[in-house]
């Protein structure tokens, strides 16, 4: 095999289907391990690609464990996003999972504080 | 009216192949990313093309291609071959194809809480498939076990230990000529993405997020009575930076002892997420899949 049909082949790989892919998270506000001065009032997510809206979701919890969304999270296109109760100071741990697509699915989790 | 068991186990079957279930792909379980290794075998059964990965060590320059393809959701068959280019130092140039690999393996366990999973595997290197001036005429199995483990359970006084990860391989190789030998290989690899998405915003731009620093061994024990030689092997540096459909790895080749060589050398490979590339077609397991 020449150099030619190498990159040939490997161009035909990469480009020849209409690809999905696994969503990665690409931004997060509040941030993993942020402090915050001041209370969000919603946690908003961008991932990498398309999300399926029934399979996708997001919860944030009080260090207690106590959900404190204020409604149900909002999937949309590459995004997904939650409205928060008024927050007090403290720890909150984000939980996520996504699903493409395509179907593959993926999920993490994180923190942010505010501070008093 | 009573259903006989068999068309009970039939229709069983028949509901397993159809009903759609969310993709088990490469290298993801729970919040855990793990790339596809490249000195050592990973624990994930998937749709996956290495090609090439490229070795220059040890006098010899090898080009191995590697094919993997699921079955149905958790088990693969995966090919491999590759052309070597030997110079030995004392002259006698070779070169040829080496012998075709057939390895199935079946992923018998996950958690995705505690990002671990489990699988287990035979590699049938053929014998004589290959060019006779580079490949063994004997065939060789390897029984093997894997298993891949990420640390983001670790409480969080230990956060930032949280993006390391592990996987390894244990296998016993059983050759047609009679030496047999443990092969025992893995990987020690810290994610950046785990870092900056799980743990603590780095501020890493997109490029720096994707990369894993990792360092893979791979070593041989011969088991045999009567002195079968020393255990040699190889500790691998490098890095990996793993897209969305592709991934590019490079890493240093350090012998680890004067048996295993006398020279540093280094390994490079392009490796494509078929799953994630063609998820509709070559991309889906034959059976059972979405």
């Amino acid at each position: 095999m020449n150099a030619r049909s190498f990159l040939a082949g490997v161009a035909i790989i990469g480009l020849a289907a209409p690809a999905f892919a696994h969503a990665f998270l690409g931004h997060a506000a509040p941030a993993a391990g942020e402090t915050l001065a001041t209370a969000p009032k919603q946690v908003a997510l961008t991932f990498s690609e398309q999300l399926e809206p029934t399979f996708s979701g997001v919860t944030v919890a009080d260090s207690a464990g106590q959900d404190v969304e204020a409604g149900h999270a909002i999937v949309a296109g590459e995004s997904m996003s939650v409205t928060l109760k008024p927050l007090v100071p403290g720890t909150y741990r984000v939980t996520w999972h996504a699903v493409s697509v395509d179907t593959h699915r993926t999920e993490g989790a994180y923190s942010f504080t505010v501070k008093p | 009216m009573s259903i006989p068991a068999s068309h009970r186990r039939a229709a069983i079957l028949v509901a397993a192949l159809l009903v759609p279930a969310a993709a088990n792909a490469h290298g993801v379980i729970g919040a855990r990313f793990f790339p596809a290794t490249i000195s050592s075998d990973d624990p994930f059964a998937a749709d996956e093309l290495a090609l090439p990965t490229i070795t220059i060590f040890n006098h010899e320059t090898d080009t191995d291609f590697d094919y993997s393809k699921s079955i149905f959701p958790g088990f693969a068959i995966d090919f491999g071959m590759g052309y070597v280019d030997a110079n030995p130092p004392g002259g006698g140039h070779a070169s040829g194809f080496s012998n075709l690999d057939v390895a199935p393996a079946m992923e018998l366990f996950r958690s995705p809480e505690h990002e671990f999973i489990f699988s287990a595997g035979v590699d049938w290197e053929i014998g004589g498939s290959g060019s006779r001036s580079v490949a063994d005429r004997s065939s060789t199995f390897t029984p093997t076990i894997k298993y891949g483990k990420g640390f983001g359970d670790l409480p969080d006084e230990m956060a930032l230990l949280r993006p390391l990860a592990v996987t390894g391989t244990v296998g016993f190789a059983i050759t047609g000529a009679g030496s047999n030998s443990i092969a025992w290989a893995g990987a020690v690899e810290y994610s950046l993405l785990y870092l900056q998405n799980n743990v603590r915003d780095q501020g890493f731009s997109n490029f720096v997020a994707h990369l894993t620093p990792i360092v893979e061994y791979s070593f041989t024990s011969p088991v045999d009575a009567g002195g079968g030689g020393e255990t040699t092997g190889t500790f691998n540096p490098g890095l990996i930076w793993s897209g969305q459909y592709t991934q590019l790895a490079i890493e240093a080749i350090v012998p680890a002892n004067r048996a295993s060589g006398d020279n540093v050398g280094v390994i490079a490979q392009l490796h494509f997420y078929i799953d994630d590339i063609f998820p509709d077609t070559l991309g889906k397991p034959l059976f059972g899949g979405k």
